[in-house]
């Protein structure tokens, strides 16, 4: 389980950036006053434009980033009191992750179930579900650098879930994908959800959102201006197809704010 | 974990034909290079010295005198010649230039007279000195000359030739050939280790830290549940690890030179080199090298941390290498002895302490200050990577 409770996240601005960005402003506020829950076998997107903060979010579920405010718990984990804890839980895949190209799936695979300490007898166990699930056996000893994007991908959905994860953040994973690469991942997260797991995904592809979640919350400028369940949501929108009640809904915040 | 960390980014450097070649096919195969290609150019320089056939102008308007016939009596075994006479000097200076003649030698016209008088006879030498050993060569002749001249009138004098040599010296140097070796070329080896011992920490340095960044595989080691200082450590065993096998290299190349390639034969090189090559100095000579190698790594991580790609990394770099590099050139300015002042500054200590090592002079409270010195500036530089790596904006892109 995942909850978030006023989450704020600002970084410093360089001399240069504040130049880029034509501002004053010494500190940029990429999240502000985030709050939300993903429960248990249900999953949860958080949708938004680009540059929202959807990222910055799921980096600080990850632990990766500290909130500047508020709190994380994963797992009844507080993350900024013990993010090493709260990673034991957690398995972390983007569309843009990248792999260790000099080593094989297999390497790869047994470096990370040991960074979690997982046990010889499980991660013989897990790998083998795995590798059948996603058919890798015939290029589990080839150099990550000579593989497909496709088996690629495999490679770090095995890498991602090698510890059985209870929590798994999925940041616009299919984000660059060819469609049938695009698939892998779908089913994925649905078999994630079978499984009882916390899952959480950000994408801006409504077609997927639609496909797949529970819950659902539109970040826009660091802040949550929609949340409710899908079903809710289908039933309130007011535009004639989801991707355009996601687009009013983020002129509407717009406009709110002027 | 750090353990498992270091094992797999081993691999991974190891894999990366980069840091190979800068880690250990350069080290080893500079000196052989070098030595080989200054043997080989100074042997055929040598040999092409020795049989080249100088045409000679002797520029004179009498060509029977004694300066001719001592001339020409120099055997061929002190470079082959061909006489030419000529009168005077005109067209001298362009058939030089043209290389038609290598040298022309102006004697006096009343060479004889002056020489049985006793008197100085001015003899002008024509040469072009960019025509590398012709000074050498004409040297030769003419100091066979003048030594049958200067015989010649002690004989008419009846003067035994010691009288002009009042002061017999001989020097007894207590130095042995290995402190000899040692404070004149010792500089050559902390020298060595710090120039490759940079380079080989350098492409690790840049490659697990910024190329990680760059390849978007560090944000995915993050989410893992070790601690990020044990990622930092297991990564900079390695950076350290290769620059001490890239200085280790090139001190194997050093060895096959002078060992099994034989590109040096100086006996006292050889012999001085033999020496230090011994458990107890190799031993003392890492112990130094360790806290130095492990300073490079603190200095260079936190700049691969900061920078966003394997270029701006590359660039910063560059100047900092001539900065480390600088104080490594200390080894070779003569009278910069190792002290209590020098062993507090980092780098140049080293330097001086390896050097004093390889002449054995090296005494315990230098070599302990030396070396407390380098491992106070090594954990600085430590924590300062450790600062680094701890900042959010410098790990994510």
């Amino acid at each position: 389980m995942i909850v978030v409770e006023n989450i704020r996240k600002t970084f410093e601005l360089t001399k240069k950036q504040r130049k880029e960005n034509n501002t004053d402003e010494k500190i940029a506020v990429a999240v502000d006053d985030v709050s939300f829950t993903c429960e248990p076998g249900r999953i949860f997107s958080l949708l938004g434009p680009n540059g929202a903060g959807k990222t910055t979010t799921l980096r600080m579920l990850a632990g990766i980033l500290q909130p500047t405010k508020g709190k994380i718990e994963i797992q009844g984990v507080d993350v900024s009191i013990n993010a090493n804890e709260a990673r034991k839980h957690i398995g972390f895949l983007t569309g843009s992750t990248g792999l260790y190209e000099r080593l094989t799936p297999n390497e790869l695979i047994k470096y990370f179930a040991d960074l979690y300490n997982v046990s010889d007898e499980d991660f013989k166990k897990r790998k083998e579900e795995l590798y059948t699930l996603l058919d890798m056996h015939d290029f589990q000893n080839k150099r990550i650098g000579r593989l497909s994007t496709g088996m690629k991908q495999k490679v770090s959905i095995s890498r991602t879930m090698i510890h059985d994860p209870e929590v798994v953040i999925f940041d616009e994973p299919t984000s660059g994908l060819d469609v049938i690469t695009a698939e892998n991942i779908i089913k994925l997260i649905g078999d994630c959800k079978k499984q009882g797991k916390t899952v959480i995904f950000s994408s801006h592809i409504m077609s997927e959102v639609d496909l797949l979640c529970d819950d659902l919350a539109i970040i826009h400028k660091g802040g949550i201006v929609y949340e409710g369940t899908m079903q809710q949501f289908r039933e309130n929108m007011t535009a004639d197809n989801l991707t355009a009640e996601f687009i009013r809904i983020i002129n509407a915040s717009n406009n709110a704010e002027i | 974990m750090i353990f498992t960390i270091f094992k797999k980014e081993l691999k991974d450097t190891l894999r990366d034909r980069r840091t190979i070649i800068a880690m250990i096919v350069i080290p080893i195969l500079v000196f052989p290079l070098i030595l080989g290609i200054i043997t080989k150019v100074s042997s055929s320089f040598e040999e092409k010295q020795k049989e080249e056939v100088f045409n000679i102008a002797l520029i004179t308007e009498d060509p029977s005198n004694d300066f001719v016939m001592q001339f020409s009596a120099i055997p061929d075994s002190l470079g082959p010649k061909k006489l030419k006479f000529y009168s005077d000097t005109t067209g001298i200076s362009k058939e030089i230039a043209q290389d038609s003649i290598q040298l022309g030698i102006v004697i006096p016209s009343n060479y004889d007279e002056l020489k049985e008088s006793n008197k100085q006879m001015n003899i002008s030498v024509i040469l072009n000195e960019t025509n590398l050993g012709t000074r050498d060569r004409v040297k030769k002749y003419l100091d066979i000359i003048e030594d049958n001249l200067m015989q010649e009138r002690f004989d008419k004098l009846s003067l035994d030739r010691k009288l002009t040599e009042p002061l017999v010296v001989s020097y007894v140097n207590l130095a042995s050939s290995k402190e000899m070796i040692g404070k004149i070329a010792g500089g050559i080896l902390p020298y060595l280790f710090i120039i490759f011992g940079f380079i080989g920490c350098l492409y690790p340095a840049i490659d697990l830290f910024t190329g990680e960044k760059e390849r978007k595989t560090l944000e995915t080691l993050l989410t893992t549940p070790v601690q990020r200082w044990k990622i930092l450590v297991g990564k900079m065993m390695v950076v350290v690890l290769s620059g001490i096998a890239a200085a280790t290299f090139a001190l194997v190349g050093l060895f096959l030179s002078l060992e099994v390639f034989e590109l040096v034969e100086n006996p006292m090189i050889l012999e001085v080199v033999s020496s230090i090559l011994s458990v107890q100095f190799i031993l003392s000579l890492y112990i130094l090298l360790i806290p130095l190698t492990i300073f490079f790594a603190g200095v260079m991580i936190p700049v691969t941390i900061y920078a966003k790609s394997f270029k701006e990394a590359q660039s910063i770099l560059t100047p900092v290498n001539f900065i480390i590099i600088l104080p490594a050139m200390v080894g070779f300015i003569p009278g910069i002895e190792l002290d209590y002042i020098t062993a507090l500054i980092p780098i140049v200590n080293i330097v001086l302490a390896s050097k004093e090592l390889v002449a054995g002079t090296l005494g315990f409270d230098l070599m302990a200050i030396s070396f407390l010195t380098m491992v106070v500036f090594a954990a600085i530089s430590v924590l300062v990577s450790y600062r680094r790596f701890g900042k959010e904006t410098n790990i994510i892109n």
